[in-house]
């Protein structure tokens, strides 16, 4: 662990100086404009199903967990969803490698105060990423925080419901799909692997990939079975599920 | 005053004829008495008492209503409240001094109206328009006070300082709130003045009586202190304002509000502190009070971020719907406060070259500072526990092993800054899920290998899983230093269905050692 740490690029803790936020992982970023993420942008990140709901939670934590460590983070998750997917677990920010002591969770009660909290969080300029989750969003409203992100230059990461086909000013669409984890020889669990799609992405290109990520050294790499043709060349849309199955079996 | 509680008790019920006797009644050994009695009760010679009996007897038609304790400390308290806008400190009386009035400590409050005489007569001028017949009295000494507004013959009175051994000599012994039995004693020894007490020889007295004669003699004449007890912590730093014309917006307030901040922020930069705690009180022109307390994550003198904070929350509490005429005054106090030490602001950020340590300090502090200012703002509209952090907790079980706090100041010097070493939380051992559901759901239809063994096929919310991999079991016994009925053994898997989906999922009980048929539950949701 230490070793791997040590092998980290310098420059990975910078992230979030500039403005743009690699995955660090070339396939990935060659489809981003710049070659990653737009730091004041709104992302939404929409979970292939309803049951891919904690894959994509996992996607943004782990995005999160390389982002530059001297802010806090802002998770605003309204109180009524969760009884739905569950309350964020401070020792499973910790296993993906997020400090729990950055994350300061905001619970709304009401729809309206969850996009106040949004774009008062972001207007502050106090945190290093704003996390939220919505289920309704018009197009005007997501301009709003679209703009209000782009103002504080701060990454707007927003989790949408599976079902959410709305238009919206985000700057990228990732649909997340859940995938078969990576195991040691023993066959253990080691890494979470989860099924990205972009679906969406300004001045970019949609790509779909299987990638892992370390949670001890914040790395995501492409999953080994990317070899299989029905992940890199499959139908895409609404295969998600029989792709990543094939994806992990292989 | 008595009367006045009681005029207004009766308006509450069934119409009552002020002009015509009317009595509170209270129940007591020997049936009820009259408590509490109006001018005209007062003009038939009904004396407060008297057994009930007797003033029916003394007056005809005599209108009689039953005392409602609780009221009449709820109206105490509103009003003792509305005099806070002639100082700070007011105190109700409790029921060693009647309970039906209130010590205002004027010192230093008395010059804004130029006097005490001033004082007092506006305040009973003020007094009189909400109909309330009051008797004022200002002494050196609470105790004095007391009693000359009780057995003085001037409803309004000043008394130079240093002269309440003169001024109460006159007064009968029960100015100085003794109790009956203390009282009564006295009589029997023939004292019947203050004044026949006043420089006598004090060992008998010790010796006769309860400490309580000399504690309240020493008391009235200002040889010990009589510490009040203020009906809201008296302010740290305080600040008012008399308005000429009363205000009913809440633009208006908050920027009555900011005023009232800047004239406070020269003294807390004096004193090198910032406020924590900020509480508004807001006079009604009808003599109620609003009050509004804010708490802040961090100590602050930042006008801006008070004046905003106001806003969310009169927003919040849309308490200006209740502004009614409008408020004719408005307080600002602090009543916590913290030391913040003044920081030099960037002075020409690009001349000479700042040690970079310095530099990232000052951002460091800027950082936290507008974090608080975001959690502070957060919280006014969402309320107090709506903004939380994780905090870990030493136990076994999952659903222990952490808590949400709500954040205080002292967070963000940790959050704060590269070097983040915080050993609160446990290097994971196992992978922990990233969502734990509220409470353990039940899986039903599981099916394993064997009773031990990690399941093969589940159902959880109505859908069935099929099992691809299962790791563990992780055995977590139950706490027993904490439970005294013993909890069962808890067996926990990491499974993974064929979709790749992964849950947390445990098995309540020791298969033949504990129980017979476990039972699964769901926990937690991996990423």
């Amino acid at each position: 662990m230490q070793e791997l740490r040590r092998l980290l690029p310098a420059r990975l803790y910078q992230i979030g100086a500039d403005k743009i936020l690699p995955f660090g992982l070339a396939a990935l970023d060659d489809c981003l404009p710049h070659g990653g993420l737009p730091c004041g942008a709104l992302h939404e990140v929409v979970p292939a199903s309803e049951k891919a709901l904690p894959a994509a939670f996992g996607f943004i934590v782990a995005f999160l967990a390389r982002l530059a460590r001297s802010r806090p983070l802002i998770f605003v998750l309204p109180a009524y969803e969760r009884r739905r997917h569950g309350r964020l677990s401070g020792h499973g920010l910790n296993s993906l490698g997020l400090d729990p002591s950055r994350a300061i969770l905001v619970e709304p009660g009401h729809r309206n105060e969850t996009l106040w909290t949004m774009a008062e969080a972001l207007r502050s300029a106090a945190p290093q990423a704003v996390v939220g989750s919505v289920d309704r969003l018009d197009l005007k409203t997501s301009q709003r925080l679209h703009l209000a992100a782009a103002d504080a230059r701060l990454p707007l990461l927003l989790l949408r419901p599976a079902r959410s086909l709305e238009a919206s000013a985000a700057a990228t669409r990732w649909r997340i799909g859940t995938a078969e984890a990576a195991r040691d020889r023993f066959g253990l669990y080691m890494r979470p692997r989860w099924h990205l799609q972009l679906e969406r992405a300004r001045n970019g290109r949609p790509g779909e990939w299987v990638v892992e990520y370390d949670h001890v050294a914040h790395r995501f790499s492409l999953a080994a079975t990317l070899a299989d043709p029905a992940v890199s060349h499959g139908p895409s849309v609404g295969a998600e599920d029989r792709g990543c199955r094939h994806a992990g079996r292989s | 005053m008595a009367q006045a509680l009681a005029q207004r008790i009766a308006a509450a019920g069934t119409p009552v004829d002020p002009e015509r006797p009317f009595v509170l009644a209270a129940a007591s050994s020997g049936g009820p008495r009259v408590a509490a009695l109006n001018e005209a009760a007062e003009a038939a010679g009904l004396m407060p008492g008297e057994p009930l009996a007797d003033a029916r007897a003394k007056a005809d038609f005599l209108q009689v209503r039953g005392v409602d304790a609780k009221a009449d400390d709820a109206a105490l308290r509103r009003l003792t409240l509305w005099a806070t806008r002639y100082t700070p400190t007011a105190a109700p009386w409790q029921d060693d001094n009647g309970a039906d009035g209130f010590f205002l400590d004027v010192e230093g409050a008395a010059h804004l109206f130029g006097g005490e005489d001033r004082l007092i007569a506006e305040l009973a001028g003020r007094l009189d328009r909400f109909g309330l017949a009051a008797r004022l009295a200002v002494a050196d000494t609470a105790g004095a006070a007391w009693a000359l507004s009780h057995f003085h013959p001037s409803p309004l009175l000043v008394l130079p300082s240093g002269r309440q051994a003169a001024a109460l000599e006159e007064l009968p012994i029960a100015a100085l709130r003794l109790s009956a039995e203390t009282r009564n004693g006295l009589r029997r020894l023939g004292l019947k003045t203050v004044g026949a007490l006043i420089d006598k020889p004090r060992a008998p007295f010790a010796a006769r009586f309860a400490a309580d004669l000399l504690r309240r003699l020493d008391q009235a004449l200002g040889r010990i202190d009589e510490p009040l007890v203020p009906i809201v912590a008296p302010p740290l730093y305080h600040s008012l304002n008399y308005l000429f014309e009363p205000i009913v917006t809440a633009a208006a307030v908050v920027a009555r509000a900011s005023r009232l901040m800047q004239n406070l922020v020269h003294v807390l930069v004096r004193d090198d502190v910032g406020a924590r705690i900020l509480r508004l009180c807001l006079y009604r022109v009808d003599g109620a009070v609003e009050t509004i307390e804010i708490a802040l994550t961090a100590p602050t003198r930042s006008i801006p971020h008070v004046a905003r904070l106001f806003a969310l929350k009169l927003e919040a509490l849309a308490a200006m719907e209740d502004a009614g005429f409008g408020f004719e005054a408005i307080g600002l106090a602090v009543t916590r406060a913290e030391p913040m030490p003044a920081r030099q602001i960037e002075f020409a950020p690009s001349s000479a070259s700042p040690a970079d340590g310095n530099e990232s300090a000052w951002k460091d502090n800027d950082r936290a500072e507008r974090c608080a200012a975001l959690i502070d703002a957060l919280r006014q509209r969402l309320g107090p526990t709506s903004v939380r952090r994780f905090a870990p907790v030493p136990s076994h079980l999952p659903e222990q092993a952490e808590t949400l706090t709500e954040i205080d100041g002292n967070a963000f010097s940790s959050l704060s800054g590269e070097g983040n070493k915080n050993g609160a939380w446990p290097e994971p051992a196992q992978p922990h899920p990233l969502l734990l559901l509220p409470q353990a759901e039940p899986a039903e239809d599981v099916m394993a290998l064997i009773p031990e063994g990690p399941p093969r096929r589940f159902r959880w919310r109505g859908v069935t899983y099929d099992v691809a991999g299962a790791q563990g079991p992780e055995r977590i016994g139950a706490e027993w230093w904490r439970h005294r009925e013993p909890e069962p053994t808890r067996d926990y898997y990491l499974v993974e269905d064929l979709g790749g989906q992964r849950f947390w999922l445990y098995r309540e009980g020791l298969y033949g050692r504990e129980t017979a048929a476990a039972r699964w539950f769901v926990q937690g949701l991996f990423a």
